[in-house]
């Protein structure tokens, strides 16, 4: 499965009624109630809300993780909630660049090996170098995690993520364990690689001021887009607080 | 209020213990099969100590014994005079040949008069069938039960015996069990044949007349006072025996019964005590590995405890609690498993072993053995892993812990290090970081291979002893042995029985061996030059010629001599003309079964004076007169025994089957049990350690087969490495073993055979390939999200 993601003029992403609910009966939960949204390809998107309002869910389902219970997902051209496991899988391989809140390196391997990690497997890639230093960690790329601050674990993991040079980055509380110094230069990261590569990101937060970052804001509650703003004017990561 | 508050614990204990169940069922499989061993020797061991004693007890088993060539009546009350003798009894003892119309070759009958009185007052029997003979009739005998049954001889039967040269045609009016014969086998033969060997009771009047020996007597049996020197006894019997011909009073040691008995319940000591204590050693290995694991999870709950104010004590008991759930599961298992296992192998005993009746018991205090050792090998296991929960301070174990450290390899490992895929340097880093954590994953799966080499070279000392003693040793049809030593001329009319392709003389001579301060009776045995059919086998399992001057000494035997090659020893002889004489050594043989020494015919003859004269001969028959050459020595008298080799090895194959056959296979099951324990336990640690980066991989965009790499590959490397330390280990263990089971009668030695090691090697990377095939299911049902949203 071949998707030409960087020259499609398709919205990167397009659901229809999704749903998503974990159990059945009377202890169903409800975490995603028919959401459509579209999100143009290079675009960043801040999604907000409480906890189990729904905006991790939906990340997990548009980066293949997860699989909604009802309704279409599109990538593109491409089905998501048609794909079997194997095709999935493939899927993130190719496209898909993950930031989570606990950074989830291999603590067996270096920075720079963490980052060839997934050169592996990527077509393409950056090279570790060009990737570190794109989030300022060329210094400390044979550090270990263990010898990392978690600023420069979370920045490793960017660069990680942004190594084979992904159509979409998907970051779930990217800075929810750091602290505001180290968060920013977190953020000036993303916002750097969302330009200059034109990747389609989406950050997750319950952080309101990060909201400021994004060119469209959707605020999430019990599991519906509540609303969709759109910023006239961006923040830069420097001027954000919390 | 603490038992309030211990409830929760308590189910939370439960929980915890379901939720390694795996790892339990592997601690209490491995304890389990290792306390089943031990309750089965140790339950066996005693109950046959039991019913001996109770045995030789009631049915007044004698102290002592001796032969002699002919004694007058009179001569007994002397010997009642000596001190400390509680009881003596003389009787009339010889051999003789038997025509069972059921098989072809001759069978022998051990022949022992009862007392004129009635019943014997020593060496009593357990009649099981039938009544005492009549002294009134002549032809009235009592057979023993094994060869009755072999041979389905019933009350009433008539039996044709020739005794001393003269036919008698025997009836049978009872059957019944000795505590003199409890292991029956033929002199020269090392197991039973009970269809060829029985003991034949009869009246003292009868046997005399037809063995000549009215009004005298050739064997006496003694029963001691209660805490009787032994020595002293003999030497005041001797005394009064050596001028009728005495080869020397013995002991019990010497009784060929007793000593089987002796020699297995040895053998059972060992194996109470070898096979458990690996499989504790795997036990604890197994829990330290588990309770590690759930140790590292709970850090916060440990932490919650300490900041609830429960005391380090109080936190140490819940978590040394679930080990010691795991050996009482263990220990239940075990208890069971053994009572099992002894019953089954009571039955094999009673085989063998023809006690009035033999039943497997274990005593309270083999289980309470059983469950300390279980309780001790779990607490080993746990203590480590309990400490560092004691250790954890509240505050430090609430806190995530610290990410571990790594660091990058140096020299050789470096270079090999950067040659790898980031995936294969995960698996590197991961061994190197944890090395004591890899080591017992190694030592584990290293033992069950070890255990499995063990098991494996059981079979095949089996077949080479068997080979080499029925092959290479001896490749004769039959040996006959005369009642006396003749000439050498009797060769010619051996040469001419019906169907001999070719005959060679042996002598063998009952003697005392002297070295030092050391003594030991043998055999020797003395052998021609050339020899073909019955030959010495040297240190390579070859033939060898008899000395051409000298002694040769058995390994065991030269053993307990302290002597070797070039040493001078003194020989006597104990019957005949006790001629003493010293004897260079000249070699060190090694014959698989037996223990004797060894000359060649001509100086052995010279040495005691008598040359020319042979003690029996080993013959090759012509199969097609295999019926004739049988038929002509149904009716030759001057034969004491006729021992057929292909029968010999039956039998022995049969023992080995039995016994060692029977162990075998249930120490490869254990075995496998070890393995498939370690290799479970192993694989489900590193899976639940390696989740987060395994989810990570996923998430990345890794496959599940490319995933299982890490996980997989992090086992078979351990495995691996476990490979030539477990065959090291296996091969040392072996030969160690195998010296615990040498007895006098045989001699094991280890064999290097490689099918056994590939077995072993095979059998085990399989059950690691199996365990982590299963566990590395758990990569397809990774919650790749929850992992990694969770923090470490």
């Amino acid at each position: 499965m071949t998707i030409a993601a960087e020259t499609d003029p398709s919205p990167a992403f397009h659901t229809i009624r999704l749903s998503k609910v974990y159990g059945d009966g009377p202890t169903a939960v409800h975490a995603l109630r028919d959401v459509d949204l579209d999100v143009a390809q290079g675009e960043l998107i801040v999604l907000l809300g409480p906890s189990g309002s729904g905006k991790s869910t939906l990340l997990n389902i548009l980066g293949g993780l997860d699989r909604a219970s009802s309704g279409e997902v599109w990538f593109h051209q491409t089905a998501l909630n048609a794909m079997r496991e194997r095709a999935l899988t493939d899927f993130r391989r190719r496209h898909i660049g993950f930031i989570f809140q606990f950074y989830n390196l291999i603590p067996s391997l270096t920075a720079r090996e963490n980052v060839d990690l997934v050169r592996e497997i990527a077509e393409d890639p950056l090279s570790a170098e060009e990737a570190l230093d794109l989030v300022g960690l060329a210094e400390r790329m044979d550090h270990f995690p263990a010898q990392l601050s978690g600023g420069e674990q979370q920045r490793v993991a960017v660069a990680r993520a942004i190594a084979k040079r992904p159509a979409v980055l998907l970051c779930d509380e990217p800075t929810g364990a750091l602290d505001l110094k180290t968060g920013v230069r977190v953020l000036e990261a993303l916002v750097e690689i969302n330009k200059r590569y034109r990747s389609t990101t989406l950050i997750v937060t319950h952080n309101a001021d990060v909201a400021r970052l994004g060119e469209r804001v959707i605020h999430f509650s019990d599991g519906r887009i509540r609303t969709i703003e759109t910023n006239a004017v961006r923040a830069p990561p420097s001027e954000l607080k919390w | 209020m603490v038992k309030l508050i211990a409830r929760p614990l308590d189910r939370k204990l439960l929980r915890d213990v379901w939720r390694m169940r795996i790892h339990a069922a592997a601690v209490a499989l491995v304890l389990g099969c290792g306390l089943s061993v031990y309750i089965m020797s140790v339950g066996m061991r005693a109950s046959l100590e039991r019913t001996r004693a109770d045995y030789y007890a009631d049915y007044r088993m004698m102290h002592l014994a001796a032969s002699l060539v002919r004694a007058p009546d009179r001569v007994a009350a002397d010997l009642e005079r000596i001190p400390e003798v509680a009881a003596i009894e003389t009787r009339i003892s010889g051999y003789a040949l038997l025509d069972v119309p059921q098989i072809v070759e001759p069978a022998s009958a051990r022949l022992i008069s009862l007392p004129l009185g009635g019943r014997p007052r020593i060496n009593d029997l357990a009649m099981v069938r039938g009544r005492w003979p009549d002294p009134a009739k002549a032809d009235e005998a009592i057979v023993s039960e094994a060869f009755a049954t072999a041979l389905d001889i019933r009350i009433g039967a008539n039996l044709a015996a020739t005794i001393h040269g003269r036919r008698h045609v025997l009836t049978i009016v009872g059957i019944a069990n000795s505590p003199e014969f409890v292991f029956v086998s033929a002199p020269g033969e090392l197991f039973p044949q009970p269809e060829r060997f029985g003991v034949v009771w009869m009246g003292r009047t009868a046997l005399a007349r037809a063995f000549d020996m009215s009004g005298a007597f050739n064997d006496a049996i003694f029963r001691l006072s209660p805490g009787a020197d032994d020595q002293r006894v003999r030497s005041a019997i001797d005394e009064v025996l050596r001028a009728f011909g005495s080869s020397g009073a013995y002991g019990r040691d010497r009784m060929m019964s007793d000593r089987f008995l002796s020699e297995e319940i040895k053998q059972l000591t060992t194996m109470a005590i070898f096979l458990p204590a690996f499989f504790l050693v795997i036990a604890a290995f197994l829990v330290n590995i588990a309770l590690g694991r759930v140790i590292a999870t709970e850090r916060s709950n440990i932490g919650l405890l300490k900041a609830f104010g429960y005391s380090d004590l109080a936190v140490a008991w819940h978590y040394a609690k679930s080990a010691l759930m795991f050996g009482l599961i263990g220990a239940s298992l075990g208890s069971i498993a053994g009572v099992v296992l002894g019953r089954a192998i009571a039955d094999i005993y009673r085989d063998y072993y023809h006690f009035p009746t033999l039943a497997f018991s274990a005593g309270l205090l083999t289980f309470a053995g059983a469950w300390a050792a279980a309780i001790v090998a779990v607490s080993i296991g746990a203590i480590f892993s309990v400490w560092r929960a004691v250790r954890l301070a509240p505050a430090e174990a609430l806190a995530p812990p610290r990410p571990a450290v790594y660091s990058r390899s140096s020299g050789m490992l470096a270079r090999f290090a950067a040659r790898l895929d980031a995936k294969s340097r995960i698996i590197l880093r991961r061994i190197q970081r944890f090395p004591r954590r890899a080591a017992t994953t190694i030592i584990g799966i290293a033992l069950a291979i070890a255990l499995l080499v063990v098991a494996g070279a059981f079979p095949a000392v089996m077949t080479q002893l068997l080979s080499v003693h029925f092959s290479v040793a001896n490749r004769q049809d039959v040996t006959l042995s005369f009642v006396a030593p003749r000439e050498i001329g009797v060769m010619h009319a051996v040469a001419h029985l019906p169907g001999v392709i070719s005959a060679e003389p042996f002598r063998a001579d009952d003697v005392v061996l002297r070295h030092g301060r050391l003594e030991v009776r043998e055999a020797v045995l003395g052998l021609p030059f050339n020899a073909r059919l019955s030959r010495l086998i040297g240190s390579d399992g070859q033939a060898v010629e008899p000395p051409v001057a000298g002694i040769a000494l058995a390994r065991a035997l030269a053993a307990k001599l302290h002597a070797g090659p070039g040493d001078e020893i003194e020989i006597e002889q104990v019957s005949g003309r006790r001629v003493q004489a010293r004897i260079r050594v000249s070699a060190i043989v090694d014959p698989m079964v037996g223990s004797s020494a060894y000359m060649n015919i001509e100086d052995l003859g010279r040495l005691f004076r008598e040359p020319g004269r042979i003690s029996g001969a080993h013959l090759s028959l012509d199969p097609a007169r295999y019926a004739a050459f049988n038929a002509q020595l149904k009716e030759t008298p001057a034969l004491a025994g006729a021992s057929f080799l292909r029968q010999a090895e039956r039998s022995m194959r049969r023992a080995f089957d039995e016994g060692v056959g029977v162990m075998n296979y249930l120490y490869i099951a254990f075995a496998a049990v070890m393995a498939g324990g370690v290799a479970f336990s192993a694989a489900r640690v590193t899976m639940a350690e390696q989740e987060r980066d395994l989810a990570t991989l996923r998430v990345l965009g890794f496959t599940r087969g490319e995933a299982s790499y890490v996980l997989v590959g992090e086992l078979f490397v351990l495995a691996l490495l476990a490979v030539p330390l477990g065959c090291v280990l296996g091969t040392v263990l072996g030969i160690w073993l195998m010296r615990l089971f040498q007895t006098d009668m045989y001699s094991f030695t280890f064999i290097f055979n490689p099918g056994g090691y590939a077995f072993a090697i095979a059998f085990t990377l399989a059950c690691v390939a199996i365990a982590s095939f299963i566990v590395r299911l758990g990569i397809d049902r990774l919650d790749m999200v929850g992992v990694l949203k969770a923090r470490d």
